[in-house]
């Protein structure tokens, strides 16, 4: 032993009257670091329940639970995470995916508890102490598992599609889909929401797999439009999407015409399957628009034999007759209603029913019938000079548009109205003008304020691109005339409010506030009704109406038993809701066939 | 400035592009037989005396594994790390202990947690910290935490989850 090894337990002495680098009392709070992964907190009143969290633990740990005062509704399950902390390894990765940032960790980590089960909780609806804890681990902001922008789609830039109709939105290409597929979570909040219940994450997951026959087949369970509501739909889905509260929502709508744009139209039909044996009942289906035709789908699916009756050119209804080509090509819509006539649908078009035949002979001649009429009527403003010649209804023109008439095409013409028509026909006036005279001279006027449009932001965006003048907070007075009796512009006020306390539609003005607008033609878009006529005196007497649109129950069946009725006549306007209608109704159509076998 | 230094030493070695993440940080690659030379140069000749850690990547889909040789030049404060790839498959790396007796302890964690062998290495078998460990390395991408997980630890009687999809097509009022 050296004289080394003797002394130096002294030498430690030397820390005797040093700080101590120890706390000096165990018993009080000790808390953890700012960034601790300690207990979890949720802000319930943020969390929307989409289980992302259960799903990426590692450990099981997370199940999704009913929590306490959350209803379950549109994007939001209602369900909250337990935690199990027998399981749980505070690895975090709970927090980092969490889609809208509700889920935190306080920096507490000592808890002490006699029953075990006191450590599987529901953090935000159990009160805890760390509830309030400002310390803990967050996601910081630049730290993101998944992107939250989505994949840029292609678009023909507004310089060269304001010459033409052509198609505006390009597709996704594979690479560019899988990547945007890849930002679903999979949680299916959206499915509730979209009216035809579609199974969204289900076919997103095909995009990913690339497994587009197993995708198209999903599709046709609940929709025989997706070629159409690939384009068109107005995607309710994705204002609930997970991914939105953060980022972008999941481009839901581009996927699923990814989807049918991957697949020749020659393979549908052995992915579909064929129809049920006949079953000798006959369904007659006025109107072969979108939820006509989907019952009608559906019907024949059934094995039932089904005639349409469609009064104009073409079938298709409002999707050919209230939506431009460069929104909804043509070919698309052509190839979804293909496949409904290739299940033995018959469509006879030219055949309006009033006029070529009544409704009297339909009752007579099938065993139910089924009015989805769609509204082809459009609304009159009533101001003063509204019934001049050269005032025109939106829809008119539309319609006129897509039967390939030709249009007197205004110099400079004011739109009235603010909703997606009022952009449709908009746009279609300007191509119209830049073809034939070279220059755009259109201006949309709507009641309302841009932060409460109602046609979908990228219309309103895309109005802007082409060089279309919007002004919002417009209300049309006048339309005013010269000597020679021409339309020379159209007069507004200004908008103060356009509902009253009660939350009725009653605008008020401010005269002070006053614009001509020029123009030698004004378009009205303020919104569409049912043409009606068809169904004859003694039938409409016999009806039961409700505020101007035929009363219909849960299962779209009108007063009279034989008859039922569908899609925007009874809904008012919106694609994927007509399609999830015709699915309805067709449901009960078969019901009630069954019974009379 | 880094870049000289980067310049210089690829007239003598074969090195990738430079991926410069800060001033005082950049990361090259090198085809893997090189590395050891690389590495001595590195530290005999330009002061990178310092083997701040080791450490692997593993490209699943590419079937790879990148390895990590993060090195320090004390008196500059610089850092490099020198990056190879290995082919996934069979795994197996030139042991650098000689060079560093410290990398003896990275190589016999990345043995355990990647299955990535170093023969030569001392203790490289030896258990690291997944003592009686029987499944495939655990940082493999292929390892299924979750199934391990459900596999090894009982759950809790009395656990039941609802899935947000039927749960709303239950009781959402358009959810029917």
């Amino acid at each position: 032993m050296s004289i080394q090894d003797l002394l130096s337990p002294f030498t430690a002495w030397k820390n005797l009257f040093r700080d101590p680098v120890t706390i000096q009392d165990p018993f009080n709070d000790r808390p953890g670091s700012e960034r601790y992964r300690g207990f979890h907190k949720n802000d319930v009143a943020s969390c929307i329940g989409c289980g992302t969290c259960e799903t990426i633990c590692q450990n099981a740990a997370i199940d999704m639970v009913v929590g306490e005062g959350e209803p379950t509704g549109a994007g939001d399950s209602g369900l909250r995470p337990r935690i199990d902390y027998g399981r749980c390894c505070w690895c975090a990765l709970c927090v980092d995916i969490c889609m809208t940032g509700s889920l935190t960790m306080s920096n507490a980590y000592t808890w002490v508890e006699r029953d075990p089960d006191a450590y599987r909780f529901t953090p935000g609806v159990d009160k805890k102490s760390w509830d309030n804890a400002p310390l803990g681990y967050q996601r910081a902001e630049s730290h993101r598992l998944a992107p939250t922008q989505r994949v840029t789609m292609g678009e023909v830039a507004p310089e060269r599609r304001i010459g033409s109709f052509e198609e505006i939105v390009q597709g996704y290409g594979v690479e560019q889909a899988r990547l945007e597929a890849d930002r679903c979570v999979s949680c299916g909040l959206c499915i509730a929401t979209c009216p035809t219940h579609m199974s969204i994450p289900d076919y997103i997951q095909s995009v990913r797999d690339g497994d587009y026959e197993k995708g198209l087949a999903l599709l046709y369970e609940t929709n025989p439009f997706s070629n159409v509501c690939g384009r068109v739909c107005t995607h309710k889905c994705e204002t609930v999407c997970a991914a939105g509260h953060e980022g972008e929502p999941v481009a839901i709508r581009w996927l699923k015409r990814h989807i049918v744009d991957q697949l020749p139209v020659e393979k549908y039909r052995r992915i579909i399957g064929d129809p049920k044996p006949p079953t000798g009942k006959r369904v007659a289906v006025i109107g072969a628009g979108p939820a006509g035709l989907t019952a009608a789908f559906d019907l024949a699916k059934m094995g039932h034999s089904v005639v349409v009756y469609e009064a104009r050119e073409k079938p298709g209804g409002m999707f050919r007759y209230g939506i431009p080509e460069y929104r909804l090509p043509y070919d698309a819509m052509d190839i979804d209603i293909e496949i409904i006539t290739s299940m033995g649908v018959e469509i006879r078009c030219h055949n309006r029913v009033g006029t070529d035949i009544t409704m009297e002979q339909l009752h007579q001649e099938y065993d139910a019938v089924l009015l989805s009429i769609g509204l082809h009527l459009g609304r009159s403003t009533r101001i003063a000079g509204s019934d001049h010649k050269g005032v025109a209804k939106a829809v008119d023109l539309l319609r006129d548009i897509a039967d390939g008439k030709s249009i007197d095409v205004p110099k400079q013409c004011v739109v009235i109205g603010g909703g997606n028509v009022a952009m449709d026909i908009a746009r279609s006036m300007a191509r119209l003008q830049k073809s034939t005279q070279g220059e755009i001279r259109v201006t949309v006027t709507a009641l309302e304020d841009l932060d409460h449009f109602l046609a979908d932001p990228e219309e309103v965006k895309e109005c802007g691109e082409e060089g279309i003048a919007i002004l919002d907070s417009r209300g049309p007075q006048e339309i005013c005339l010269d000597d020679q009796g021409q339309i020379i512009g159209l007069r507004t006020w200004g908008v103060e409010s356009i509902f009253d306390e009660q939350g009725r539609f009653a605008p008020r003005y401010n005269p002070e506030d006053e614009q001509i607008h020029p123009a030698d033609r004004v378009i009205e878009a303020i919104g569409q009704q049912s043409d009606v006529t068809l169904l004859g005196e003694a039938l409409t007497e016999k009806l039961a109406w409700n505020r101007g649109r035929i009363a219909v129950d849960g299962q779209g069946r009108t007063s009279e038993g034989w008859l039922w009725a569908a899609g925007d006549c009874v809904n008012g306007p919106d694609v994927v809701h007509a399609v999830a209608d015709g699915h309805r109704v067709a449901t009960d159509i078969d019901l009630m066939l069954q019974k009379k076998r | 400035m880094m870049r000289e230094l980067y310049k210089k030493t690829k007239q003598l070695f074969p090195l990738g592009d430079l991926t410069e993440q800060r001033h005082d940080l950049v990361f090259v690659s090198i085809p893997h037989p090189f590395l050891s030379s690389l590495l001595r140069h590195l530290r005999d000749k330009e002061g990178f005396s310092h083997l701040v850690l080791l450490t692997a990547v593993d490209w699943l889909e590419r079937g790879e594994f990148q390895l990590t040789y993060l090195l320090c030049n004390r008196s500059k404060a610089w850092d490099m790390g020198v990056r190879v790839v290995l082919p996934r498959e069979g795994a197996t790396m030139e042991s650098i202990h000689t060079l560093w007796p410290t990398a003896a302890t990275y190589q016999r964690e990345l043995k355990e947690m990647f299955g990535i062998d170093f023969p030569g290495s001392p203790g490289v078998n030896d258990d690291f910290i997944l003592e009686g460990w029987d499944d495939i390395p655990p940082y493999r991408r292929d390892f299924d935490t979750l199934k391990f997980a459900e596999a090894r630890f009982t759950q809790r009687p009395g656990r039941e989850s609802l899935d947000p999809a039927q749960h709303m097509a239950k009781h959402h009022s358009d959810g029917s």
